[in-house]
């Protein structure tokens, strides 16, 4: 058999379950919880398996990262993996996959990048240095955005100045703004994982458009995710339960009954909001295509490639929960079945799903849709869609605690109704 | 000149200038302390070149000697202070300018005749220390944050950088620049040894400037820090030659940046310095600006001062620290070797590293002297 890198590394998420060797203790790897997919890996391993030689486990591995730093979900994309194949997870980052698939690497990198991101954002919070001051990820990477440079004598100028003036109060306002924004982003970049990382591998490595709603999740087509795409999946696997994302932070991931994972759909809303981090840039994540919102980079790739038929999306959900959005659309796709419905989604060009869905099925129906997707979110806002531009069923689908299938609204939720 | 306030004889370096240590740290090296230090922040220290006999120390502040009250605005005379400092340890000031704005940066000229002052004033002016006269050299849209005197074959210049994201050259005797270079933002540091140029911008930009025959811009390079630039200085090699620079950033780390190095992964390369918590990985570090670079101009080895209210001297080619500094009470915010790397002086005083909160103007502010020739020796390489 051949060694498993992840294990060598402490770091294979399947553990036991891994197909490749683990060389002295099989139970060393397997501490990579699997959990929210934990039954489900069983269903999308076999599922997998069928994809593994043929989908790069790519997908799964990003999505890791950004629940993975924190939460170990890792584990759990390896199941996707075999379905998402594809396209880059960037996203994901965590490309433990056994089957290390090429493209693995990449999402190395990116799930390195994010894990970095995340912790340099830790340090910098608590260790009590300088916050107004640019920051970028890895050596010789552009800056990410929402950081502004200020150097101390600039601070203390303008300290004086304002002294002078006799104006203390509004400079004590404009630094506390500058404290908050900065405070903000902060917590933008630890929580958000999924969507701020989409957003961000584009900002650090396509540059992508950062026109493209983030993610089908704050754009319309992050509602989508919620959507039937994955009653596919719900109702066949287990993993279906998997999915259930997470929806980490900020999302309200309402595990509906169904769409277990996805069930989020108000959790898009949610992550509508929450993945403002997102909207800047939309990772290409396996849809190749930018416009597809960050977002369904991440949980696309892995579910529609392998993911359809395989659990192995529901592994994915759990990992994306650190989007939460990008989890559940995908990975429900993954499974065969919702490829139907994918293709029904597609037409919705769940921007998220449908990068995914033309990566995993192929159905250029749903990237097609995805471009689509993508150009309706116009609002001037990528994330929110003002209430006024919603239809009345959209807008009740947004007030009401759970997405109904087929209804889903393509468009982004208005500000208002987002509650995270 | 009066010493004003300071009672404690110099004498001996290395004898605290105040009787009681105990209680209070604020020079726990027990350095000798320069008389009649300024009243506020100091900015920036730089010492005589080799052509003045004797040393000389000039420190531009934040002090403002004029009417600061709130009511009567624009009367700032912030100042510029000169010493002497002889090689019993004795300080003695000698002299004093005033700018309007506080000064960020200083400099003289390399036959030490003429000292240049860089000021928020957005000016930036020529001091004839014979005269005592200063006049304005340079004017900018924004503060001048840096200032440098270039001496070339075929020209010589004052190089000033400010926050109007520009570099200008200035011939002292015309009011226009010589040259003004474009830079990507602010400019937060720069150093000059002839040459090369380096200069640190806002926003991670580093620029290399080549300035024979004129100055042009050489190399645009990928920032090897994360975070935002604070301090640069150049270092030359065996040959005398300057070769690369180090970088300092608000997080606690330097980068040593070789220009054209035979194998630039292996030779640039990255340290941490100025966190508490060294070893203890378990408890978040607490993370220190580096607030500035000296490099010895003898042993080429490299010392580095920290919001923390440390200094750190370093060998670069053997990567390892060669000493840390007790912590002062005060961030220490500038440094400075004199021309045969004999002194070491830095300043410790508030360097709003924390905001406004912590800045306290009845706090003493110090400059300190070190006598550095033994300490800052090279590691030998095993």
């Amino acid at each position: 058999m051949t060694i498993c890198q992840f294990f060598l590394q402490g770091r294979c998420r399947f553990g036991d379950r891994c197909w490749n060797e683990h060389p002295g203790a099989g139970g060393a790897g397997g501490g990579r919880q699997q959990q929210p997919s934990g039954s489900n890996r069983r269903g999308w391993n076999t599922t997998s398996q069928r994809y593994s030689s043929v989908i790069q486990p790519s997908s799964f591995s990003k999505s890791t990262p950004w629940g993975g730093s924190r939460d170990q979900e890792k584990p759990s994309f390896s199941s996707f993996d075999s379905g998402a194949s594809t396209s880059r997870n960037r996203g994901f980052g965590l490309s433990q996959n056994p089957f290390a698939s090429p493209s693995s690497d990449a999402q190395k990198d990116d799930k390195k990048l994010l894990e970095g991101i995340i912790k340099d954002m830790e340090i910098w919070e608590s260790s009590g240095q300088w916050m107004f001051s640019v920051y970028s990820p890895m050596k010789k990477k552009p800056n990410i955005s929402g950081f502004t440079d200020i150097s101390p004598e600039e601070l203390r100028l303008e300290y004086h100045n304002f002294l002078t003036s006799n104006n203390l109060q509004s400079y004590l306002n404009s630094l506390q703004q500058l404290i908050n924004q900065w405070r903000n982003r902060i917590n933008e970049l630890k929580s958000l994982n999924t969507s701020t990382n989409i957003a961000l591998l584009s900002d650090v490595k396509d540059g992508v458009n950062q026109a493209a709603p983030a993610f089908g999740f704050g754009s319309t087509q992050a509602v989508t995710f919620g959507s039937p795409g994955f009653p596919v999946n719900n109702s066949s696997s287990a993993n279906a339960q998997n999915f259930s994302f997470k929806p980490r932070s900020g999302f309200a991931s309402a595990p509906s009954g169904s769409p277990p994972v996805f069930g989020n759909t108000p959790a898009f809303g949610a992550a509508s909001s929450a993945s403002s981090a997102i909207t800047t840039s939309v990772p290409t994540f396996g849809f190749g295509k930018p416009a597809v919102t960050s977002a369904a980079s991440f949980s696309f790739k892995s579910p529609a490639a392998s993911g359809f038929g395989s659990p192995g999306f529901s592994g994915f959900p759990a990992s994306m929960a650190a989007g939460s959005f990008g989890a559940p659309g995908a990975p429900a796709f993954g499974s065969g079945t919702s490829m139907a419905g994918f293709g029904s989604l597609g037409s919705h060009s769940h921007t998220a799903f449908s990068k995914s869905s033309s990566d995993t099925f192929g159905s250029s129906s749903i990237s097609t849709s995805l471009p689509v997707s993508n150009g309706s979110t116009t609002t001037d806002n990528e994330l929110f869609t003002p209430r006024d531009q919603l239809t009345a069923e959209e807008l009740e689908q947004f007030q009401s605690k759970k997405f109904t299938l087929g209804k889903i609204p393509l468009k982004p939720p208005p500000a208002e109704l987002v509650n995270i | 000149m009066s010493l004003f306030g300071t009672t404690s004889g110099f004498g001996t370096s290395g004898t605290s200038m105040f009787g009681s240590t105990s209680t209070d740290n604020h020079n726990p090296m027990k350095d000798i302390e320069v008389t009649s230090s300024p009243d506020d922040s100091i900015g920036c220290l730089s010492f005589s070149p080799p052509t003045l006999p004797g040393n000389f120390l000039i420190a531009g502040s934040w002090a403002n000697d004029g009417e600061n009250d709130v009511k009567n605005q624009n009367i700032q005379r912030r100042k510029v202070r000169c010493w002497e400092v002889q090689d019993s340890g004795q300080t003695i000031p000698k002299a004093q300018q005033m700018h309007t704005g506080p000064v960020l940066d200083v400099c003289w000229s390399d036959d030490g005749s003429k000292v240049f002052t860089a000021s928020c004033d957005k000016t930036a002016k020529m001091w004839d220390l014979n005269s005592n006269q200063a006049i304005q050299i340079a004017q900018h849209d924004a503060p001048v944050k840096t200032i440098h005197w270039i001496k070339a074959p075929n020209y010589s210049c004052v190089m000033t950088g400010s926050w109007d994201k520009t570099l200008k050259f200035w011939d002292t005797r015309s009011s226009n620049p010589m040259m003004v270079l474009q830079l990507p933002e602010r400019c937060y540091c720069a150093d000059v040894i002839y040459p090369m140029a380096v200069v640190a911008t806002a926003e991670r930009g580093l620029i290399v400037y080549q300035l024979e025959n004129q100055p042009s811009e050489f190399r645009r390079i990928e920032s090897p820090l994360k975070h935002q630039h604070r301090c640069v200085a150049i270092f030359k090699d065996k040959q005398n030659k300057p070769t690369g620079f180090a970088l300092g950033s608000i997080e606690g780390r330097v980068a040593i940046h070789y220009i054209n190095p035979p194998n630039p992964a292996k030779d640039n390369f990255t340290f941490k310095c100025h966190r508490s918590n060294g070893t203890n990985t378990s408890a978040p570090q607490d993370i220190y600006a580096v607030n500035g670079i000296a490099f010895h101009p003898v042993h080429g080895t490299l010392a580095t001062v920290g919001s923390d209210g440390r200094f750190s001297f370093w060998d670069k080619d053997a990567r390892t620290k060669l000493k840390t500094s007790e912590q002062l009470d005060q961030p220490i915010s500038a440094c400075c070797f004199n021309h045969n790397g004999n002194i070491f002086a830095y300043a410790s005083s508030y360097d709003w590293s924390k905001g406004h909160e912590f800045y306290n103007p009845q706090k003493k502010n110090y400059i300190f002297l070190r006598n550095a020739a033994e300490e800052l020796k090279p590691r030998n390489k095993k």
